[in-house]
C-alpha cells in the first residue's frame, strides 16, 4: 500500500534540487579551496601555477597573520572569560525575579536581531571622540577625550564591547530558556532544606546548566572565528592592522590585492584553526558534559 | 525595609544593564532630531529642546533608504521562500518516503553541512558566482542566500516531519495521493508553523547579511540596507544628525516586526543557534 512513497524517481526529483545546490555551495566550495591554496593563482587568469606550500609557510611567517590569529582569541577570551558570566549572572537574576521578567528577556535580546553592520555604525558614533556618548560621559569625570577607534591601544578593545553588547542578551535567553526547564521542585525542596537564594543559585542551577554554558561557549567560539563583519564596519582593520582577524585578512589578499590562491590558503587556515580549538575545548572542558534528564 | 531591599537589588542590577542596551538607541534617536553635530556636543544626553525633522528628509533623499531598503526585502523574502521549499522538498523526501539508507546517508551528508564555517567559503563562491556571470546582480546574493539556509532548513523542517504520526500519509494513500499530492496536500499544511520560525531565522539572516551583500555588489541601486548604510556612513560622516536619522530608518521596521512577533522569533533564534 507504500508505494506511493516508494517511487523512486519521485524521490530523486524531491531531493535533487537542495542537494544540488548543498554541492554547488558547500561541498565544491571546500575542495576548491583546498586546491587554490596550493597555488599562485590571481583570481582571473586562465593558467593556475602550483606552488606547493609557498602560501603556508608565507601566512605562518607572516606576522600580520598572527596579528589576525591573537584578534580572534581576543575575541574568544573576551567571551568566555567576560561575557560568559555576565550570561549567568544575569540569566540568574532574570530567572529569580518574579516582576518584569518577560520585559527583561525582550529588551535584552534586542541588539541580536540587528544587522552587525548597523550596530557597527551606531557604535562608531558612540565612540566618536569629541560628541561620542562615552567620551561625553567620560568627560564628566573630566577625562580627556579617548580616540577609542583610531588608537591602537582602545581599538580591538572598542570592537569586543561592542560584540559584546550585540550579543551577551541573545545567550542570556538561551540560558535562561534552560534555568526554566529545571522543575521547580528541587528549587522548592531545597528552599524547605533552609538554602539560601544565592545557595540554590550556586548549588543547585549553576551546575544543572554547565551544558548550556559549555554550548553558549562553543557557539562564542564558533562565532569568534567568523568575525568580520564587524571590524571591517568600525575600524577596517585598522588603526595600522590591528583589528585584522583572520577573515578580513583573508578577504584583503583575495578581493582587494587579487591574490586569490593565498587568500584560500587563509581560508583553509581558518578552517584548521576552527577545528584545533573546538577539539581542545572539548577534550579539555566538556568530558563530562553528559545530557541531564529530570 | 532590608527585605524590600533584598528584593530590589536584582531589579537595580537588572535595570542597569537594560539602560546598557536601551541607551544606545536613545542616544541616536535624541541626536536624530538634533540641529547639528555641536547641538548634540553641548547636550549629548537629554531631548532637544527644539525638535529638527529635517534630518529625516534629507538622510531619506541622501541615503536612497527607499531602494536599500525594497532591495533589502526582496531578496531576503525570495530567498527565504525558496529556500524553505526546496528544503521541504527534500525533508520530506527523506523523512516520509521509504528509500531505505539512502534517506539516512542524504541526510546525514547535509548535517555535515552545519559544521562548515560559512565565511572560509566566501572566496570560491564568489568564483562561482563569477562564473555563473551574475556577479554584480541580485542573483548573486539570493543564490548563495537560498543554498546557505539549506541545511539549517532541512534539520528543523525534518525534525518537525518526523514528528507527523505515519498514520496521516496511509489514509492519504488509500485515498488515491500520490507523493506529491501527499507533500503538497497533507504535509506542507501540517508543517506551516516550522516553516514560519524558520522563515523568521532565514530572513533577519539574509536581512542582516553584509560580507557577501558588500563584495558581490558594485551597483549603487543594487545595494541591500546594511551596506548601504555603511555607505552612507563614508560619505555623510560629518554630520551625525542626518546619520542618526539613517540608523533610525534600518533599525526602526526590525523593532517593529520584533515587538510584534518578539516569542516567535525568540524561539525561532535560539532554535537556530544549534547552527553554530
Amino acid at each position: 500500500m507504500n508505494k506511493a512513497l516508494k517511487n523512486p524517481l519521485i524521490f530523486i526529483l524531491f531531493v535533487i534540487p537542495a542537494l544540488t545546490l548543498f554541492f554547488v555551495f558547500f561541498i565544491y566550495p571546500i575542495f576548491s579551496s583546498i586546491y587554490y591554496s596550493f597555488t599562485s593563482w590571481n583570481g582571473v587568469s586562465d593558467t593556475v601555477k602550483y606552488t606547493g606550500l609557498t602560501n603556508f609557510k608565507k601566512a605562518l611567517g607572516d606576522e600580520r597573520f598572527w596579528v589576525s590569529v591573537k584578534n580572534n582569541g581576543w575575541f574568544i577570551l573576551f567571551s568566555v572569560f567576560i561575557q560568559v558570566p555576565l550570561i549567568v549572572f544575569f540569566s540568574l537574576l532574570i530567572a529569580n525575579v518574579k516582576k518584569l521578567k518577560g520585559l527583561y528577556k525582550t529588551a535584552v535580546f534586542m541588539p541580536s536581531i540587528m544587522s552587525t553592520a548597523v550596530i557597527g555604525i551606531l557604535w562608531g558614533f558612540i565612540y566618536e571622540p569629541n560628541i561620542g556618548l562615552f567620551n561625553k560621559l567620560l568627560g564628566l569625570f573630566g577625562v580627556e577625550p579617548i580616540y577609542w577607534l583610531s588608537d591602537e591601544r582602545f581599538a580591538m578593545l572598542s570592537i569586543l564591547i561592542t560584540n559584546a553588547w550585540q550579543w551577551t542578551g541573545f545567550y542570556i535567553v538561551m540560558v535562561l530558556a534552560a534555568i526554566l526547564s529545571i522543575p521547580g521542585e528541587l528549587d522548592e525542596a531545597a528552599a524547605i532544606d533552609g538554602a539560601t537564594g544565592f545557595q540554590r543559585a550556586t548549588r543547585i542551577t549553576l551546575p544543572l546548566i554547565v551544558p548550556i554554558i559549555s554550548v553558549v561557549i562553543m557557539l562564542s567560539i564558533a562565532g569568534a572565528m567568523k568575525a568580520a563583519d564587524i571590524v571591517i564596519v568600525m575600524t577596517k582593520g585598522g588603526p595600522a592592522g590591528s583589528t585584522e582577524v583572520m577573515a578580513t585578512y583573508m578577504i584583503k589578499y583575495a578581493i582587494t590585492n587579487f591574490k586569490y590562491g593565498y587568500g584560500n590558503t587563509i581560508a583553509v587556515l581558518i578552517f584548521v584553526f576552527t577545528l584545533i580549538v573546538t577539539a581542545l575545548y572539548q577534550l579539555l572542558f566538556n568530558r563530562r558534559s553528559e545530557r541531564i534528564e529530570y | 525595609m532590608p527585605r524590600t531591599l533584598k528584593k530590589s537589588l536584582p531589579h537595580i542590577a537588572l535595570l542597569g544593564y537594560l539602560l546598557v542596551v536601551l541607551f544606545p538607541f536613545l542616544f541616536v534617536l535624541f541626536s536624530s532630531v538634533k540641529k547639528d553635530n555641536n547641538s548634540i556636543a553641548l547636550n549629548p544626553f537629554g531631548i532637544p529642546k527644539e525638535f529638527v525633522f529635517n534630518n529625516y528628509v534629507e538622510a531619506w533623499v541622501n541615503a536612497k533608504i527607499s531602494t536599500y531598503f525594497f532591495n533589502s526585502l526582496y531578496i531576503s523574502v525570495l530567498a527565504s521562500v525558496v529556500s524553505i521549499l526546496l528544503a521541504s522538498m527534500f525533508a520530506f523526501a527523506v523523512t516520509r518516503m521509504r528509500q531505505g539508507k539512502w534517506n539516512t546517508i542524504l541526510f546525514s551528508l547535509v548535517l555535515i553541512g552545519m559544521l562548515i564555517p560559512n565565511n572560509a567559503l566566501m572566496l570560491p563562491i564568489y568564483t562561482i558566482v563569477r562564473k555563473l556571470h551574475i556577479l554584480n546582480t541580485h542573483w548573486a546574493l539570493i543564490i548563495p542566500y537560498i543554498a546557505n539556509a539549506i541545511p539549517f532548513t532541512i534539520i528543523i523542517l525534518a525534525a518537525f516531519m518526523r514528528s507527523l504520526p505515519s498514520e496521516i500519509e496511509e489514509a492519504a494513500v488509500m485515498d488515491g495521493l500520490k507523493a506529491p499530492g501527499i507533500f503538497a496536500k497533507i504535509i506542507v499544511p501540517l508543517t506551516v508553523p516550522a516553516m514560519v520560525t524558520v522563515f523568521i531565522v532565514n530572513f533577519l539572516g539574509n536581512w542582516n547579511e553584509f560580507l557577501l551583500a558588500n563584495y558581490f555588489l558594485s551597483n549603487d541601486e543594487l545595494r541591500t540596507l546594511p551596506v548601504g548604510m555603511v555607505q552612507f556612513r563614508d560619505q555623510y560622516q560629518m554630520n551625525y544628525a542626518q546619520m542618526s536619522a539613517g540608523i533610525v530608518y534600518s533599525v526602526l521596521p526590525v523593532v517593529i516586526i520584533y515587538a510584534v512577533l518578539q516569542e516567535k522569533i525568540i524561539e525561532g533564534v535560539t532554535a537556530g543557534s544549534v547552527k553554530g
